[in-house]
């Protein structure tokens, strides 16, 4: 388990990308998860022209308590899609976080803590560049235990339509795969 | 457990509530409301209705309400300003009704999507006149669905529009929450011993009767009696219905009036807050406490009638008061005047958009606070 989640309480998990991308779907996808896990949650997102295209966020708080803020001030967890997410967000993070990066925004020498992974790129070869923001799910799901694996696949099931449960399945199956190679490596 | 949406838990509180008609013009970020609406009362025996603006569909669910059905609608500000004409009509026609208004910043357009608490006096003052009111506030997506439950008891006992204030942050904020399960309350009916009353009383201090197929009942914005008669010398027999509604509140104000204490038993300082702000000053109250800093947090769920006895009580007993808000400086008003200068109140404001973060708040305090102690130790 990555030390980002070893925080006993209050975890801040941003996922970002651009307009489109499903990055409130992903969001809702982990509270979801993590309530099947039996933790308070509580999902943020921004929305509106910005988010239409420009860089576009949605948060999860996560807790074994009641949440009082609401929102993510400075990320223990951040996915990111786009390069103007990238920008926007990328440095709000905290100490010890883990940064999920797409590798097509081109970062040539990530940080402490940045894991840049070919999300997009795995999407496209599924069949479906949409599908990135779930592939970048099982990555982080993989990479830090966030959530229970099968409590993420309960919440695909319920939360995505019916017609794209299977691609989104197994676009969540490649992140998993992505996220323990890089276990592997590290 | 169910993880569920701000506007999605006015929905559920609205049907627990009995609601049966919707009628609504879509508007960011108060849509998901209605288009949940359309998708839920149809195939409950309701009926939802897209009018052509916010003023129409306030007239829609005041008609309603006159046909026998427990009505809402809702809206954000651009649309909230629209309806005032007819918060007017359902206040002087004493029109049981709920209107939901996701907060957004304004005047007018304004940010669409962003979060604002700048609704405040308009909903309470924002329709010429005189008139009793009920505003409330939620913090929590559960909060949403008790608020909207009660808001229809409320607007059905003292027969007036009730406003429920959310924002753009908790409209769109998803939380688990677990639903109790309710059996709806039984529909208004328009009963029959209104009938045999002579003369037949629709309104003053009457509980409300809809329409019925065997009275004729007169509904008018204009000053009328008890019996609708809008003709002759009515001016005192209208005002005389004013005076008995706000009496109504007045007597009633402690079971309206509703708040949440935060570690408030030994606090010197005190934040007030309501609404989505409250999330953020309840955690600014552990930040203080943790630099030894006792703070304490008074979150008000009803913002109308001001509850002012609350109030007062605890500023006896602190040394400061902040209250934090999204505008820039609204609810500090009626706060200031119900403090009435038995300890320093600080107003903070803001309408970028963005929420207060707990350390703003608590530096706010801080800062406050200092201000304070300075002024006392420069007398001493």
């Amino acid at each position: 388990m990555h030390k980002a989640v070893q925080t006993p309480d209050r975890l801040g998990i941003r996922l970002t990308g651009r307009g489109g991308q499903g990055i409130i779907l992903s969001g809702v996808i982990i509270a979801q998860a993590a309530m099947y896990d039996g933790r308070f949650v509580v999902h943020t997102q921004s929305y509106g022209p910005e988010a239409r295209l420009g860089a576009s966020k949605s948060e999860v708080m996560i807790s074994r308590w009641e949440i009082a803020f609401p929102e993510v001030v400075l990320a223990d967890i951040l996915l990111c899609l786009s390069l103007d997410a990238y920008l926007k967000y990328g440095s709000q993070v905290a100490s010890n976080s883990l940064s999920v990066i797409d590798d097509l925004i081109g970062i040539t020498a990530p940080a402490p803590g940045q894991v840049i992974l070919p999300l997009r790129r795995t999407a496209r070869d599924l069949g479906n560049e949409l599908s990135a923001n779930i592939v970048g799910l099982g990555a982080l799901v993989a990479i830090t235990e966030l959530v229970e694996v099968h409590h993420v696949q309960q919440a695909i099931k319920e939360r995505v339509k019916p017609e794209f449960s299977e691609v989104n399945l197994k676009a969540f199956t490649r992140g998993l795969e992505l996220g323990e190679q890089w276990h592997a490596s590290a | 457990m169910r993880l569920v949406q701000g506007n999605e838990a006015v929905v559920l509180g609205a049907l627990a509530a009995g609601c049966n008609f919707y009628a609504g013009y879509p508007i960011t970020p108060a849509t998901e409301i209605m288009e949940q609406m359309a998708r839920m009362l149809p195939g409950r025996g309701g009926v939802f209705i897209q009018m052509e603006d916010e003023l129409a569909a306030l007239g829609a669910v005041i008609g309603a309400t006159w046909g026998g059905m427990r009505a809402m609608t809702a809206t954000s500000g651009p649309g909230f300003s629209l309806m005032q004409e007819h918060i007017g009509y359902a206040a002087m026609t004493q029109t049981p009704c709920v209107v939901v208004d996701s907060q957004r910043i304004g005047p007018s357009t304004g940010q669409p999507t962003m979060p604002a608490q700048g609704d405040v006096m308009q909903a309470r003052w924002g329709s010429h006149g005189d008139r009793p009111a009920i505003v409330v506030t939620a913090s929590s997506v559960k909060d949403v669905y008790d608020m909207t439950q009660q808001s229809f008891t409320w607007a059905f006992t003292y027969r007036l529009p009730v406003v429920l204030l959310l924002d753009a942050v908790l409209s769109h904020m998803r939380e688990n929450i677990e639903l109790p399960a309710v059996s709806p309350p039984s529909l208004p009916t328009s009963a029959d011993s209104a009938d045999s009353e002579d003369p037949y009383k629709p309104f003053g201090n009457h509980p409300f009767v809809p329409f019925s197929a065997n009275t004729r009942t007169i509904v008018s914005g204009l000053a009328h009696d008890e019996t609708g008669n809008t003709r002759g010398a009515v001016g005192p027999a209208s005002e005389q219905i004013l005076r008995d509604s706000l009496s109504h509140l007045d007597e009633d104000y402690q079971k309206i009036t509703r708040h949440r204490n935060y570690r408030l038993e030994d606090a010197q300082w005190l934040i007030i807050s309501y609404g989505i702000t409250a999330r953020a000053a309840r955690a600014a109250v552990d930040i203080l406490r943790e630099s030894g800093v006792r703070a304490g947090l008074l979150e008000l769920m009803t913002l109308w009638p001001f509850p002012e006895l609350i109030v007062k009580s605890i500023a006896r007993h602190v040394q400061g008061i902040l209250l934090p808000e999204l505008n820039l400086g609204q609810l500090v008003l009626p706060l200031r005047a119900a403090v009435g200068g038995l300890c320093p109140v600080a107003g903070l404001g803001r309408a970028d958009g963005e929420l207060f973060t707990p350390e703003a708040i608590a530096q706010a305090m801080i800062s406050h606070s200092r201000k304070i102690e300075r002024r006392v130790s420069h007398h001493a």
